[in-house]
């Protein structure tokens, strides 16, 4: 995260960094991928005491908007998430928490917002995986709007109470809360090649809902969406960041340790200088993230840029910088046991999910006017 | 931070200063123009003008402010050095004098003798002398502790006989550190002494080093009994590789937190514009995937090199960053910039190479030629500093560290034959 951080974020760093290596280490994500479960729900609820999912409700709904840096807090805790490759939903309840606050009807918040905050309800983010809004589509009906379509790779869409639907009109954008359980709505997991993460792609067939369902203003969309994008892309970046910061710390000491004729191989100019590199891009990665979360959570006019350009270098560096790390291994990289697989799978999504970096290279053309 | 912002923080004492910097500076220094950087040494110019403007700060207090008074200096704590910096944005800094401040002056405030110090500093202050560096020669760079230009005992101090190379601003500059061998029997390390060398000495010759591009910002010198009084050591006889480490240090800091103090500033957060020359390049064919797709990584490349260096200026600092950190910046700069000179190279197609009479258009593909990794520390050097200093990883074997100098394979008398 940013080189200088406020007491109140060292210790937000600190609490979580020491929460996850006792309740949710690499070791948890093992186990919940080897037992198939979907969660631990209670480390989840402790994390969400830790006031995880508190960022951006206002207090008056159990939350933390008023004194938190809500974008830049959660990078931070994004982050450490990362470290451990961490299983749960904290990605998407943040960013459908943040759009509730920032758009939700009065009663959309009364019912919702608290129980984000508390861990008890979960939502998803149905946004197409593409990152191109409108997948989905929408039309008028009698007390509210018909629901049609499908959206790939959402995630935790199997945990979820609530999902916050982006859909089309034509041209212009809406989004829609709706509960889980309405008719027509069905959720396929999906295979994952990320396997501490869980995908999957919900349809819409002719589901009806109501007008108070709506979040924001009909068809009014597009900026709130923007918005939600750039926040999903922030903490998609600080979970990169804390993924190859994590694999880097592990494989560096693995390079001290391991003698290969007669010297330890990070004495190698070969290992050495391999590494010089990932610190240097490793480096960028924490300047942008940490530069696009300030710009986001300030609603700058560069936020946009920013947000694309944290994808794209921590997308993509990170899993150059993670297929070395399983190089600088050797053979003991391509086994199961080894942790470091798990690392290069979350990082191989996240630089796959919500954009390529090819993707938002043609979007930061589109952002310059070209 | 933003001015205003910092403002408030200040202390009554910080606030007083303020004002009198704010209020000297509009009225005695020069505006700071875009058309003139702070790379001056093809400009005689800017030079000029770059010691007039020291002068100006120095006369109305603000040189040397955290450099103790009895040099000179005005004995502040660190955090006027920020103030001033916030008050000198609209106006040009004296950027020629960068090697005097960011290295030699910290050298000579370490090591250099009472007497050295008080003669010295205050006319580095003043921008009286501009100083160099005479370290890097011809037959060796980057193994600086294998340099062979000698120092030889002489009545009254000793003579300098070598040549040494890619001096910055060699030719403007009126004394320099120089590192030379005195113990040819000592391992390299320990045979080092450094010492101030008067550039207008006699036997020091001055040759200015034409560039690929035809610039001229380093120089050559030959040195040819060139005299060095007893007392202008600095540091112990043959204890000059502990001096010459704290100068390279300094050096590295320096890169690291921004050579050009004050060049660099800004606001934090909206400031990511995109690239302008290559927005010219890529606007003829806005329509083309590829040139999209070399558009948005050239922005990338420039943004993130930006908030790097800039995260590693401030956590050098405030002291949450070793200085090796300055490495860091050094290679990324290194990387994007090779990564994008084949971007603009890509984009201005045949007009990167060939432009008609009269017209400007070989800059997009002489940065092609040009651009390397070189100076001021290969990016080899930084790769093993990074590896080392910061990560921690074990150092590279040193064959020749414990040999005597004059032993050392490269040093010996050529075989017959051989």
């Amino acid at each position: 995260m940013d080189i200088l951080l406020t007491e109140d974020q060292r210790l937000l760093q600190d609490s979580t960094r020491r929460f996850l290596e006792k309740r949710s280490p690499v070791s948890a994500a093992r186990r919940l991928v080897s037992s198939q479960a979907a969660l631990d729900r209670e480390a989840w609820r402790e994390g969400a005491e830790l006031g995880w999912l508190s960022l951006f409700a206002p207090e008056a709904y159990g939350g933390l908007a008023e004194s938190a840096e809500g974008a830049v807090d959660a990078a931070i805790i994004a982050e450490e998430l990362g470290r451990v490759v961490f299983a749960g939903p904290f990605l998407p309840v943040s960013v459908v928490a943040f759009a509730l606050a920032e758009a939700g009807s009065p009663a959309q918040q009364e019912a919702h917002l608290a129980e984000l905050a508390a861990g008890e309800k979960i939502a998803a983010w149905c946004f197409p995986a593409e990152a191109e809004a409108g997948a989905v589509t929408t039309q008028p009906a009698e007390g509210g709007f018909v629901l049609e379509g499908s959206v790939f790779a959402v995630q935790d869409a199997e945990l979820a109470d609530l999902l916050l639907v982006t859909a089309a009109d034509g041209r212009e954008l809406s989004q829609f809360l709706v509960s889980k359980d309405t008719p027509g709505i069905s959720v396929t997991p999906l295979v994952t090649l990320d396997i501490a993460r869980r995908l999957a792609e919900v349809r819409f067939d002719g589901v009806r809902i109501g007008a108070d369902a709506l979040v924001g203003v009909a068809e009014g969309a597009a900026d709130l969406v923007e918005r939600q994008l750039q926040l999903a892309l922030v903490l998609q970046a600080a979970e990169t960041v804390g993924v190859i910061d994590r694999a880097l710390e592990f494989t560096l000491d693995y390079a001290k340790q391991r003698v290969a004729f007669g010297r330890a191989i990070g004495s190698f100019q070969a290992i050495k200088h391999r590494f010089a590199d990932h610190a240097v891009r490793l480096e960028g990665a924490k300047a942008a993230t940490a530069y696009a979360a300030k710009a986001v959570q300030a609603r700058a006019a560069d936020a946009g840029a920013a947000a694309s350009i944290a994808k794209s270098h921590t997308a993509r560096h990170g899993v150059d910088i993670i297929r070395d790390c399983l190089q600088i291994h050797g053979g003991i990289g391509m086994t199961w046991d080894h942790d470091i697989h798990f690392y290069l799978r979350r990082a191989v999504s996240n630089e796959a999910l919500w954009g390529t970096p090819a993707a938002h290279h043609d979007r930061l053309s589109r952002l310059a006017g070209l | 931070m933003s001015q205003h912002a910092a403002e408030a923080q200040d202390t009554p004492e910080q606030h007083a200063f303020r004002l009198r910097a704010r209020t000297y500076m509009a009225e005695h220094l020069p505006p700071r123009l875009a058309e003139e950087a702070p790379w001056v040494w093809d400009r005689p110019e800017l030079v000029l003008k770059d010691r007039r403007i020291q002068k100006l700060l120095f006369d109305g207090g603000l040189a040397g402010l955290t450099v103790p008074v009895v040099y000179g200096g005005q004995g502040l704590d660190p955090s006027y050095e920020a103030i001033f910096l916030q008050e000198a944005l609209p106006y040009r800094l004296a950027w020629a004098l960068g090697n005097s401040f960011n290295v030699v002056l910290p050298t000579l405030l370490k090591h250099a003798s009472e007497g050295l110090k008080r003669r010295y500093v205050p006319r580095l202050l003043s921008g009286e002398d501009l100083w160099c560096q005479l370290l890097s020669e011809p037959s060796g760079g980057s193994d600086l502790a294998g340099l062979i230009t000698r120092a030889t005992r002489t009545e009254g101090g000793w003579l300098l006989n070598g040549s040494k190379v890619w001096t910055t601003g060699g030719h403007f500059a009126d004394m320099a550190i120089c590192l030379a061998r005195t113990d040819p029997e000592a391992p390299k390390h320990a045979g080092l002494t450094l010492f101030l060398v008067n550039m207008h000495a006699p036997g020091m010759t001055v040759r200015p080093l034409r560039l690929i591009e035809g610039s001229e910002d380093f120089c050559q010198e030959f040195l040819d009994d060139v005299f060095v009084a007893e007392d202008h050591v600095v540091g112990e006889v043959n204890g000059g590789w502990t001096v010459a480490k704290t100068a390279m240090a300094n050096e590295h800091a320096a890169m690291g937190r921004g050579w050009h103090a004050g060049y660099r500033s800004g606001e934090t957060t909206n400031e990511l514009a995109p690239p302008e020359d290559l927005l010219d390049l890529a606007k003829g064919r806005p329509g083309d995937a590829h040139v999209r797709q070399l558009f948005g990584e050239a922005w990338v490349l420039d943004a993130v090199q930006l908030l790097t260096t800039r995260r590693i200026e401030t956590g050098i600092r405030a002291g949450v960053l070793p200085a090796q950190s300055g490495h860091i910046s050094k290679v990324m700069s290194a990387k994007a910039g090779a990564r994008r000179t084949a971007i603009v190279s890509e984009l201005a197609g045949v007009h990167g190479i060939a432009a008609r009479p009269r017209e400007e258009g070989l800059s997009a593909g002489m940065n092609r030629v040009i651009r390397h990794a070189i100076g001021g520390g290969t990016t080899e050097m930084s790769g093993n500093t990074i590896g080392e200093r910061l990560l921690g990883l074990p150092p590279e074997p040193l064959p020749d560290r414990n040999i005597p100098f004059s032993q050392l394979a490269k040093n010996a008398a050529p075989k017959r034959g051989g």
